[in-house]
């Protein structure tokens, strides 16, 4: 059977802990493992955010979640009390953050964990 | 799907009140004691402030969300341990404001902490 791996991203989209995050993911879907979701927590939101703009020759974090979105349809949660006192919504009117987000609540982060037979913080 | 419940350990080893790393990981214990999973709480390093008894973070403007670990034995998180080395290494009394905190050396520390399935530190 495949094993499964859930990821929590407790870091901002400038940290290299994040590039990890991102690194470990690839492999692990490399590997056929089941990536189960991401969950975003803390500072981990603000990758979320559209406003972004990262320096043109640094590594490009949301084009990467991007990618990994669209190739393995990886469900990417964002928890929704750290978004919100962040700035971020997703009201239709207001979104600033990318739509191959969800925002969740840590209920989410509960189911992501009993899916996967690992869960990973970097 | 396959749903099985996980035991998660938190581990806490920043002090209170300049960053929201306890507020946010008590948010994630609460939630895992909603949803009945097996939670313990783990404090070393600067995390061991969290349970030190007559603070007040209203001085510097913070709620004090300290007092919402009365909350915990209500959700069935009975599981707080504390690296007695740390306390020492501060000089703190064991002067905590809950009850059921169990002081452990590095040792046993690290043996219950190896004994959960999905650890998350803050």
């Amino acid at each position: 059977m495949k094993q499964k791996l859930a990821v929590v991203v407790t870091t901002p989209p400038f940290s290299n802990l994040t590039a990890t995050a991102i690194a470990y993911i690839e492999a692990a879907l490399e590997e056929e493992i089941t990536v189960v979701g991401v969950f975003f927590y803390q500072k981990g939101v603000l990758n979320a955010s559209k406003h972004l703009v990262l320096a043109s020759d640094e590594f490009q974090v949301i084009e990467q979640w991007k990618k990994l979105y669209i190739t393995h349809n990886l469900p990417l949660h964002l928890c929704v009390t750290a978004a919100q006192k962040r700035g971020l919504s997703d009201e239709s009117e207001v979104s600033n953050i990318h739509d191959f987000f969800t925002i969740s609540g840590l209920g989410e982060l509960v189911e992501l964990s009993n899916m996967a037979d690992r869960v990973v913080q970097l | 799907m396959t749903t099985k419940t996980k035991s998660l350990a938190i581990l806490n080893s920043t002090a209170p009140f300049s960053k929201t790393n306890g507020k946010d990981a008590l948010d994630i214990a609460l939630i895992f004691g909603s949803y009945e999973q097996p939670t313990s709480l783990f404090f070393q390093a600067d995390g061991v402030w969290q349970l030190i008894d007559n603070q007040n973070p209203e001085a510097i403007k913070v709620k004090n969300y300290l007092k919402t670990f009365s909350a915990l034995e209500f959700y069935d998180i009975e599981n707080i341990y504390i690296c007695r080395n740390s306390l020492k290494e501060r000089k703190l009394a064991e002067n905590f404001h809950i009850d059921n905190v169990q002081i452990l050396n590095a040792e046993d520390f690290s043996e219950k902490l190896s004994q959960h399935q999905v650890i998350l530190r803050f």
